[in-house]
C-alpha cells in the first residue's frame, strides 16, 4: 500500500500533496430493552488527499481536498485535488509550519482483538450488562445498550517524506437505564470509552448497575431549585466542562484570521485563579484521544493550555501554527478518511490542584451548596455554556445531603472559570464513548480528566416556576 | 450489484431479503473568516443489504463495492455478514413489500447537477460580499450533492432514483471584548437557489444582526415570547420524537396512548411530506421499497398517525408509513422527510420560496407590550427531551417592548413544557419558511416563562 501511495503522490504537480487511506472493520450489538435490536459487522474503506499550490504571483492555491470510498480511483483523485486547488486563489497564501518528517510503523496494544471475538460472544457480554441494568428494579422499564468496536488499519503519506502505518483499536460501551413511575421518567447513563481490545471491556457490570440504581432513586428526588449556589464539579463534569466551554476556544482555528477572536484570546490573558491549570496532551498513555501522530503527521504532545490561570497556549495545525507565528502542536485531526484534518483536542484535562486538598476540604465551608455530578449533555455557544449534570446532590453545612436532579448548569464561561477558587488532588481521565463534534466531524474519539472542581458561585437550574 | 446480490441472498436467507446501493458525488466550497479557503469533492458509495432468515433480520454494509457495479467478489462477504447477524437476531415478522406504482417525482435537477465549480464560487463570493461589514467575519460554504440510489427486494419491489441537493449556509460573527456574537442562517433545496432566496437570506441575517448589535436587560417572568422558525426547534423536537413509531412502541412516547384525541391547539396540523417538489428530503420511494406519500401526523390539534419503518410497523402490527431511512451501516430507522407545521391560515402557501424578506417577528410584534423574541437557544436536544420539559439560555433572543424589538438581550432562560404549550398557541405567524427540512412560521406563546440570570 505504502508502494502505492508514494506513486501516487508522485504524479502529483501541486507543492504539497498528503494522502491518508483507512480500512476499518467494525462490529456494533445494540439492545433495548431485553430485546436484541442489531447485532452488526461492517467494512469501511476509502481514502483521501489534499493538495496545494503555491501558485505564481501574489497568493497561492487553496485547498484541494478529495475524498472517495474506491481505491481504484486513488491516482484520478489525486488529480482531482490538485485542480481543485488550483482553481481556488488564497491571498495571502496557505503556509504551513514545519514539521520534520517521520517514518513509523505502529501497532497500538490491541489488548485482545476484537476482529477475533464471534459477533455471538460480543452479544453475550453486552447482555450481561444490559441484564445489569433490567434486573435493578421494574422501575426499569426500558434500557438501551450499545457494544461497539473496530480496528482501523490507516496508512499516511505527504510530499515532504512522511510515511505512516497503524493500527489503531478502539471500542466503546454505552448504556441508558429508563426508570418510571407514573408520569416520571429519569435516566442513568453510563459510557466506557477506549483506544484498547476485548480484555478491557470486561467486568464492567457494576458500572450498569449502578447507573440504572440511581435512575430508580431520581425517580423520588426532589428538582433543584434554581439558584445561584457554591457549586463542586465531579471529575467527569469538571471535564467536560473543561473541553465544552474552554476548549473549543483554545483550538487556533478559531482565532488565526478573526482579530477580534485573537485579541480576546490573547497570549497572557487571566483566565482565571492562580489554582487553575489547563492542558490537552495527545501523547498521554493508554487514552482514547491519544495516538502516536495526529492526521498531518505531526508528533502529539502534552500542550498547556492556561497555566497559574494564565493563557499560555493553544491547539494548531500545521496552518493554524504558521499563521500565527507559533508551533504545531498535533492537534490537526479528522474523524475518517471522508473528512479533512481540523483542529481539535485530544486528552483536555483540569491538572490536579496542588495544594493536596481533597472533595471534603472544598465542601468543608459550604453552608448551601449543590454538588454536581455526571454529564447528560453540554452545549457551548462560545461564552456562553449549558450543561446538564446526570444528577445532583446538595450539600448542606459542609456535609453532602440529598439527591437532586434536573441539575442545568449555565452560564458565561469567563465569569465561571474566574470563579473557580479550589481544585482537589483526585485528578483523574474520564474514559467515557460518545465523542466530540466539530464541523460536521462527529464522533471524534477524545478524553477529558479533571479532579473535583469548586466554583465559589454559579447558575444552577433554569429557574422553571411550577 | 443489488440484483446479483438479492439473487444470491433468496438462495441463503429464507425469508427473502433487501439491499439499497446509493453513490454520492460532493462538490463543496468553503469560504473561512471573509475568504474562499478549500475547494472539496467526494465520491462515496456502498451497499447495505438486510436478511430474514429462520424469521430472524439481520443487516450488513459495506464500502467495499469496487469501481462501477462490479463487486461480485464482495456480494458473498457481504451476504455472510448478514446471516450471521441475523443468526443472533430476535425474531420479526417482517414482510418485504411487494411491487407497487411509485408517484412521479422529480428529484433531479440538471442545472444543479452541472453548476461547475467557478458558478459555486461565484454563489459564495455574491453571499460573502453582500454579508461584509465592519468589525463582521464571515463564513460560508456552499455544498452540492449528486446521489444515485438504488433499492430492491426478493419481494420484486424495485426502485431508482437520481437526485440533486444544494446547500448554502452563512455565518456571521462579531466579537466586541468578551461579547461574541453569531448570526447564521442556510438554505437548501433540489436545485441551484434563485437570486430571491439568497437575497432573502442575507436580508434575514443582516436584519437579525442590526437588531442584535444593540444589548438590553433581559425581562423576567411570565410574558408573551415569540419563537422564530429557527427558534421553533426546542418545542417541535419533543414532538416529532413523539410521533415516532419507534417511541410509541418503546412505550416512551407521551402521545403514544392519544391516536384521535385532541391534544393541541385545533389551528395546528403537521404533516410529513415526501413528495414536496424540490425538497432535498423528498423521494419517489424509501430506502425499504415502501412509495412515498404524504402523511398526516397530527390534523387540527388531533394525534393522527406516528411514521413508521417496515420493523418498527411489523413490531407494532401496524402498516410502514414509508419512513425507513438507512445509511450504508447499520439497519433501518423511521425518520422524517420534510415535516411542514400549517395553521387554518396558511395552507395554500406552504413550501412555496419567498419572494420579499420576511420581517423579524412575522407579522406578531404589535401587540406585545413587553416580550421576548426567541431565535436560538442553548442545548436544544439534550437532557430528556420527549418529556416535553425545556429550560434553556437564549444563544440568540431580542426583547419586544411596546411592540418594536428594542435590542438583544443576554443572560436570560427560557423554560416550559412543550405539550402544555401547543396547547395554547397564540397566534401564527405569517412567515412561514423551511429551516433545513422543518417548515413551519414563528409562533407567539403567552406566558412563557423567561428568567434572568
Amino acid at each position: 500500500m505504502i508502494d502505492r501511495l508514494a506513486a501516487a503522490l508522485r504524479r502529483s504537480r501541486a507543492d504539497y500533496v498528503e494522502i491518508r487511506v483507512e480500512r476499518t472493520w467494525s462490529t456494533a450489538v445494540t439492545f433495548r430493552g431485553r430485546r436484541l435490536e442489531s447485532a452488526t459487522a461492517s467494512e469501511d474503506q476509502g481514502g483521501f488527499v489534499r493538495a496545494l499550490h503555491a501558485g505564481g504571483g501574489g497568493g497561492g492555491g487553496g485547498w484541494g481536498v478529495a475524498s472517495f470510498t474506491s481505491l481504484d480511483r486513488l491516482d484520478a483523485m489525486v488529480d482531482r485535488a490538485g485542480e481543485l486547488s488550483r482553481a481556488v486563489r488564497v491571498d495571502p497564501p496557505i503556509r504551513l509550519a514545519d514539521v520534520a518528517p517521520h517514518h513509523a510503523d505502529v501497532q497500538l496494544d490491541l489488548d485482545g482483538d476484537v476482529r477475533g471475538v464471534s459477533l455471538a460472544e460480543k452479544k453475550r457480554l453486552l447482555q450481561a450488562y444490559n441484564g445489569a441494568m433490567l434486573g435493578v428494579s421494574d422501575r426499569i422499564v426500558d434500557t438501551l445498550a450499545v457494544y461497539r468496536d473496530e480496528v482501523s488499519e490507516y496508512w499516511y503519506v505527504n510530499s515532504q517524506g512522511t510515511v505512516l502505518h497503524e493500527l489503531r483499536p478502539e471500542v466503546t460501551l454505552s448504556g441508558t437505564a429508563v426508570a418510571r413511575r407514573d408520569g416520571t421518567i429519569e435516566k442513568g447513563l453510563e459510557s466506557i470509552g477506549l483506544r484498547r481490545g476485548w480484555k478491557s471491556v470486561q467486568d464492567k457490570a457494576a458500572g450498569f448497575r449502578e447507573v440504572a440504581e440511581r435512575a430508580v432513586q431520581l425517580l423520588d428526588a426532589p428538582m433543584v431549585t434554581g439558584g445561584t449556589y457554591p457549586v463542586i464539579l465531579d471529575p467527569e463534569l469538571a471535564g467536560v466542562f473543561i473541553h465544552e466551554a474552554f476548549g473549543h476556544l483554545s483550538e487556533a482555528d478559531f482565532v488565526y484570521e478573526n482579530p477580534q477572536a485573537r485579541e480576546m484570546m490573547t497570549v497572557g490573558r487571566r483566565f482565571g485563579k492562580p489554582v487553575l491549570n489547563v492542558g490537552d496532551n495527545g501523547a498521554a498513555a493508554g487514552l482514547r484521544g491519544t495516538l502516536p501522530f495526529d492526521d498531518e503527521g505531526t508528533p502529539t504532545q502534552d500542550t498547556t493550555l492556561i497555566k497559574d490561570g494564565i493563557l499560555v497556549g493553544r491547539l494548531h495545525s500545521r496552518e493554524t501554527a504558521a499563521a500565527m507565528g507559533e508551533r504545531p502542536t498535533g492537534n490537526a485531526r479528522a474523524i475518517s478518511f471522508r473528512h479533512a484534518p481540523i483542529v481539535r483536542m485530544t486528552n483536555t484535562y483540569i491538572a490536579g490542584g496542588r495544594g493536596g486538598e481533597t472533595f471534603e476540604d472544598l465542601i468543608r465551608d459550604v453552608k448551601l451548596g449543590v454538588y454536581a455530578c455526571g454529564a447528560f449533555g453540554g452545549q457551548t455557544m462560545l461564552e456562553n455554556f449549558s450543561f446538564t449534570a446526570a444528577y445532583g446532590r446538595m450539600i448542606r453545612d459542609g456535609h453532602v445531603a440529598e439527591l437532586v436532579k434536573d441539575v442545568v448548569l449555565a452560564g458565561n464561561l469567563f465569569q465561571t472559570l474566574d470563579r473557580i477558587d479550589h481544585i482537589a488532588a483526585d485528578f483523574r481521565w474520564n474514559q467515557m464513548g460518545g465523542g466530540c463534534g466539530k464541523g460536521g466531524q462527529y464522533p471524534l474519539p477524545v478524553t477529558e480528566g479533571a479532579p473535583h472542581v469548586r466554583i465559589e458561585e454559579a447558575l444552577i437550574g433554569g429557574d422553571v416556576p411550577g | 450489484m443489488i440484483a446479483r446480490l438479492l439473487e444470491l441472498a433468496q438462495r441463503g436467507a429464507d425469508g427473502g431479503a433487501d439491499a439499497l446501493w446509493r453513490r454520492v458525488e460532493r462538490t463543496t466550497v468553503a469560504f473561512e473568516w471573509g475568504r474562499l479557503k478549500a475547494a472539496a469533492s467526494t465520491e462515496e458509495a456502498g451497499v447495505n443489504l438486510r436478511v430474514r432468515h429462520r424469521g430472524r433480520v439481520g443487516v450488513a454494509g459495506t464500502t467495499a463495492v469496487g469501481g462501477g457495479d462490479a463487486g461480485a467478489q464482495h456480494a458473498a462477504p457481504l451476504l455472510e455478514r448478514a446471516l450471521a447477524s441475523a443468526e443472533l437476531g430476535e425474531e420479526v415478522d417482517l414482510v418485504f413489500p411487494p411491487p407497487a406504482s411509485l408517484p412521479p417525482l422529480t428529484t433531479f435537477f440538471a442545472r444543479a447537477a452541472d453548476a461547475s465549480l467557478d458558478h459555486l464560487i461565484e454563489i459564495g463570493d455574491s453571499l460573502l460580499n453582500r454579508l461584509a461589514r465592519e468589525g463582521c467575519r464571515v463564513n460560508v460554504a456552499i455544498d452540492r450533492e449528486t446521489t444515485a440510489t438504488r433499492v430492491a427486494n426478493t419481494a420484486g419491489a424495485a426502485g431508482e432514483y437520481r437526485a440533486t441537493s444544494v446547500s448554502v449556509s452563512a455565518d456571521v460573527w462579531r466579537i466586541a471584548g468578551d461579547d461574541v456574537l453569531v448570526v447564521s442562517d442556510g438554505l437548501d433545496g433540489g436545485d441551484l437557489p434563485s437570486d430571491d432566496a439568497l437575497a432573502t437570506l442575507v436580508a434575514s441575517i443582516n436584519a437579525r444582526l442590526d437588531h442584535a448589535l444593540r444589548i438590553v436587560a433581559p425581562p423576567d417572568g411570565a410574558m408573551p415570547v415569540i419563537f422564530t422558525p429557527a427558534g421553533l426547534s426546542a418545542l417541535m423536537l419533543p414532538v416529532t420524537q413523539a410521533l415516532s413509531g419507534k417511541a410509541v412502541l418503546q412505550g416512551i412516547s407521551p402521545l403514544g396512548a392519544k391516536r384521535g384525541e385532541q391534544v393541541f391547539d385545533a389551528r395546528l396540523s403537521l404533516t410529513d411530506d415526501a413528495l414536496r417538489l424540490g425538497r432535498p428530503g423528498s423521494r419517489p420511494l424509501d430506502d425499504e421499497c415502501a412509495p412515498s406519500r404524504t402523511t398526516c401526523l397530527v390534523e387540527r390539534g388531533v394525534v393522527h398517525r406516528f411514521i413508521y419503518d417496515l420493523e418498527t410497523a411489523a413490531r407494532a402490527q401496524a402498516q410502514s408509513t414509508g419512513h425507513g431511512q438507512r445509511g450504508i451501516f447499520g439497519k433501518p430507522v423511521p425518520a422524517y422527510t420534510n415535516v411542514i407545521l400549517t395553521s387554518d391560515s396558511d395552507t395554500q402557501r406552504v413550501g412555496a420560496p419567498h419572494a420579499a424578506p420576511l420581517p423579524l417577528g412575522g407579522g406578531l410584534l404589535d401587540d406585545i407590550k413587553d416580550g421576548l423574541l426567541v431565535d436560538e437557544l442553548i442545548g436544544v436536544g439534550q437532557g430528556n427531551v420527549i418529556g416535553g420539559a425545556f429550560s434553556h439560555p437564549v444563544a440568540l433572543a431580542y426583547r419586544i417592548e411596546r411592540g418594536e424589538i428594542t435590542g438583544r438581550v443576554k443572560d436570560a432562560a427560557v423554560a416550559g413544557n412543550a405539550y402544555e404549550l401547543w396547547k395554547r398557541v397564540a397566534t401564527f405567524g405569517a412567515d412561514a419558511r423551511w429551516t433545513g427540512s422543518r417548515w413551519a412560521p414563528s409562533v407567539l406563546f403567552d406566558g412563557v416563562s423567561v428568567a434572568r440570570r
